[in-house]
Order: structure tokens, then sequence, then C-alpha cells
């Protein structure tokens, strides 16, 4: 019975997750183009639908690439104690998604981390990094 | 810091309920309580407003793992026992959900978009169920007709859309040709009113003659008379129907038509009506229930209950016009894709 609880829970949220994507991710991002950034958060738009990170890039020869993430609705994280002070503009943080189709420095954060490799908002090994006043 | 409620007061009243009142019978399988049977116990008279009407007033949330439609491994199965519920929630708590990457480096891995930490589909079974469908009895949305099938056919109709670009074969020419729910315009009826991935969040307010309800993802008040009954011009159609409510008792009927053909659920638009009531059950619930009837649409009218749970949260604005940087994504991706 719980192996069958288990795959019937798992199928629900995985079957849920296409049918309630805000947008057609896959018409934005490109899946042949998945990139790795870390860098420094230099402002974050708390907007909807998605919250938008920006962040500055090293790339290999030292310069500064400006790339901005996109993310999901501020709406849930104010439920979970995450305030417009949560993420200050310095934090380090590490991106794994995939580029814009059009080719900007743009892409979804599909996994969003600390160098630490915390999720991001849920934990950090950065003081101070992570908000918690309501 | 995180003030979410663990089991919100009047679920774990449900169970308690479910648990001393079930009878078990020769066929077998018992039968709770459930909120949404008439026979939900009341804990005290359902309160009034200054001006006597029942008070409905509040902010609930109706987020809830339980589908829409009772998933094929349930079956016959309409409510589960309160262990059985125990350990769903459980195997839903664990599974991995959206940060599997599952399928990396494919448009699977990209649909899932974002972390599980973005989303917020809750965490608990409503009432028992296995379903938010009560009738037709096999939890499932009845058959469509032969006409909504071929209506269909040229439509997209997840949640609420009507594209002519998409019916041409073009979906990203246009900002047109793009969803109502990606224009960030509405998820219209019943859409608006049932549990989606965030967002559930609903705030009920009255006013002597009005019952208004504000629906967290988008900027949605419906505002529900309940002193008058006046119809509107038949040529005369909107994004959520024109609602007309009156009370039963201490329940709100309400019941809406005159929806616009520039929307459709499951292909049903203009000819769709949807009676809805409203009954508080407790101080922390409401036993919400939805019937939409379509003939030309659907081979029967269905029923789903909706559990509305009061929430300490707020409702959060989503202004979702203001931030829509997707939307100009996508319509870039396609210009792009032209060029090459």
């Amino acid at each position: 019975m719980r192996t069958f609880m288990l795959t019937t829970a798992a199928c629900l949220l995985a079957g849920g997750l296409a049918v309630s994507a805000h947008h057609s991710f896959s018409a934005e991002f490109d899946a042949n183009q998945p990139v790795r950034l870390q860098g420094t958060v230099t402002k974050v738009e708390w907007i909807n639908p998605h919250t938008w990170i920006h962040i500055d890039v090293k790339d290999d020869d030292g310069k500064v690439v400006a790339w901005m993430i996109e993310g999901g609705t501020p709406n849930t994280l104010l439920r979970n104690g995450i305030t417009k002070n949560s993420l200050p503009a310095g934090t380090e943080i590490v991106v794994d998604g995939y580029r814009a189709k059009d080719g900007r420095n743009r892409a979804n954060g599909r996994d969003l981390t600390y160098p630490d490799g915390t999720k991001l908002f849920l934990g950090s090994s950065l003081e101070g990094a992570q908000g918690g006043e309501r | 810091m995180n003030s979410r409620p663990a089991v919100p007061a009047g679920l774990l009243a449900l169970v308690v309920a479910a648990l001393l009142a079930a009878p078990s019978t020769a066929l077998g399988q018992a039968r709770p309580a459930d909120s949404s049977t008439a026979a939900a116990e009341k804990t005290s008279p359902a309160p009034r407003t200054a001006w006597g009407d029942p008070d409905l007033q509040g902010t609930y949330t109706i987020k809830t793992i339980t589908p829409l439609q009772r998933p094929a491994q349930f079956a016959d199965k309409a409510f589960l026992t309160p262990e059985e519920v125990a350990e769903f929630e459980k195997a839903a708590a664990s599974a991995i959900g959206a940060d599997s990457r599952e399928g990396a480096g494919t448009d699977a891995d990209v649909s899932r978009a974002y972390n599980e930490f973005w989303w917020d589909r809750g965490t608990q079974v409503a009432g028992l169920r296995t379903s938010l469908i009560v009738d037709p009895p096999n939890g499932r949305l009845p058959p469509l007709t032969p006409e909504a099938i071929e209506r269909n056919r040229f439509e997209t109709t997840r949640w609420a859309f009507r594209s002519a670009g998409a019916a041409q074969g073009r979906g990203t020419d246009s900002w047109l040709d793009r969803s109502l729910f990606e224009r960030c315009i509405t998820r219209a009826m019943p859409g608006s009113m049932l549990p989606t991935a965030y967002n559930n969040t609903y705030r009920i307010v009255q006013t002597p003659g009005y019952v208004a309800i504000q629906i967290e993802m988008f900027p949605h008040v419906r505002l529900i008379p309940v002193a008058e009954r006046r119809e509107l011009g038949d040529n005369v159609r909107l994004w959520l129907g024109d609602s007309r409510g009156h009370w039963e008792g201490d329940t709100l009927v309400v019941e809406t038509d005159h929806f616009t053909d520039k929307a459709s659920y499951q292909g049903s638009a203009e000819n769709m009506r949807i009676v809805e009531r409203f009954t508080r059950v407790n101080d922390e619930a409401i036993d919400y229930q939805l019937t939409v009837e379509d003939p030309t649409t659907f081979t029967a009218p269905w029923t789903a209950a909706v559990p509305m749970t009061r929430t300490d949260e707020d409702l959060y604005e989503y202004a979702c016009h203001e931030g829509n940087y997707g939307l100009e994504g996508i319509l870039s991706a396609a210009r792009s894709a032209e060029r090459e």
C-alpha cells in the first residue's frame, strides 16, 4: 500500500506540474543550452508572475556579464517567511538552468542554490543571507 | 517565522468525526463523514452579519493535493480511510516534485520550470476524498459530446484558452496566440474557483445585498448580488460570467451564466451554466460545491466539492501584467528561430 501511495502521489505531483506551469517554459528556454552560472546578486525584481534575479557572472576572462534568472511567484515565498530583504545584493548564488532561446543572457532558475549546495531561501552557510521577518 | 498551520482545525475535526462516525457495512468499505455531505456536524448556529445574512466572511485557502479527477488507480474508491490519507500525505510530502532533475537536458526538465519552494500546491487531501469531483460517482468529468470533441480539435482547452492563432497552427506570432493564462488575463470559470499550483487564497466580503469573492490568482473580484434578481441581455458576455445569488437557509446559492466565448473549459464556453453552494461548516471551514452544466459540451452535469479552509495568511496581490517578461521572451524566441 505504501508503494502504491508513493507512486500515486509522485504521479499526481509530477502530472500537476506541467499543467500548472504558468508559461510554456520550453517555448522560452532551450533544453539544448543548459547553463551553470555562479554569480553575485545585483538586484531582485519581486514581481509576478515570476521573480527575476539579476546576477553578475565573471566569465573565464574575468569580464563581468549580467544575467537575468527567472524564478516563480514571490507570493509563495512570502507565505514561507521570505521577504524582499531575504536575497540582498552581494549574495553569491549558483544557477543551474537553461538559456533563453533568443540567446539573451537570461535563464530559468531550474535549480537555485548557495555555493555550499543548500537550496536558495531554505538555508545557507552565509550568515544573514536569509531574512526571516514577516 | 512560518505561521502556516500544520493541520487546519477544520480538517482535523473532519478526520476525528470520520473516525468516530464511520459505520462499517456489510459491503465492506466504510463511508466516512465528509464536509461535502449534508451530514457535516455544525458546532454552533451559523453566525450572522450585522444585517442578518449568514456570515461567510473570511480569508480561505483551497489548496489541496486531491486532484479534480480521481486517478485511475483509485477507480471507484471515493474515500480514503484516515490512515490512507495520512500515508498519502506523507508520500506526497516526501515526493521530489519540481526538484527532480530526471530528464535533464530535455523539454520535460525545462517544463518543471523551477524549484519546489516556488510552488504552493498544498500538502493535504481534501476531506477524505480521492477526487474533488463528487458527481459523476466515478469522480471523473463526464464524457464530452461528439460536438465538443470536434470543437476541441482546433482549440486548446486546458483551463481557459481560446486562440485563433493556435487554430491556424500559429502559436507565437503574437501575444494573441498565447493562452489567457499566459497573458495574465484570467483562468475564467470554473478554473478560477479550483485549486492550482499557487495563489489558492480567497477572501469573502459581504455587504447588504452583495457577496464579494476576491480571488488571489489574477485580480478578480466576483461581485454577486443577493438582493435582487435581474438578468443581463443575452449579448452581454463576461470573463467570469454573470452571477446572481440568493440564500437558501444558511447556504449561499450562486447561479452564473452569460460566459464569453473567448474562454473555455474543456470546450465549454458561452453555453456553460454554473450553480455554486457555499455553506459555513464551522469557524474554520466553508463547504463549497460547484455544479457545471452545458449539454452542448458535457453529456451530464458534474459537481466538484472544494473545501475552503480559513487561513491566517493574507491574500497577496498578483499584478501579473506588470512583470510578464516571460511572454515577451516566448515571442522573442520565436522571432529568433525565424531569423536562423
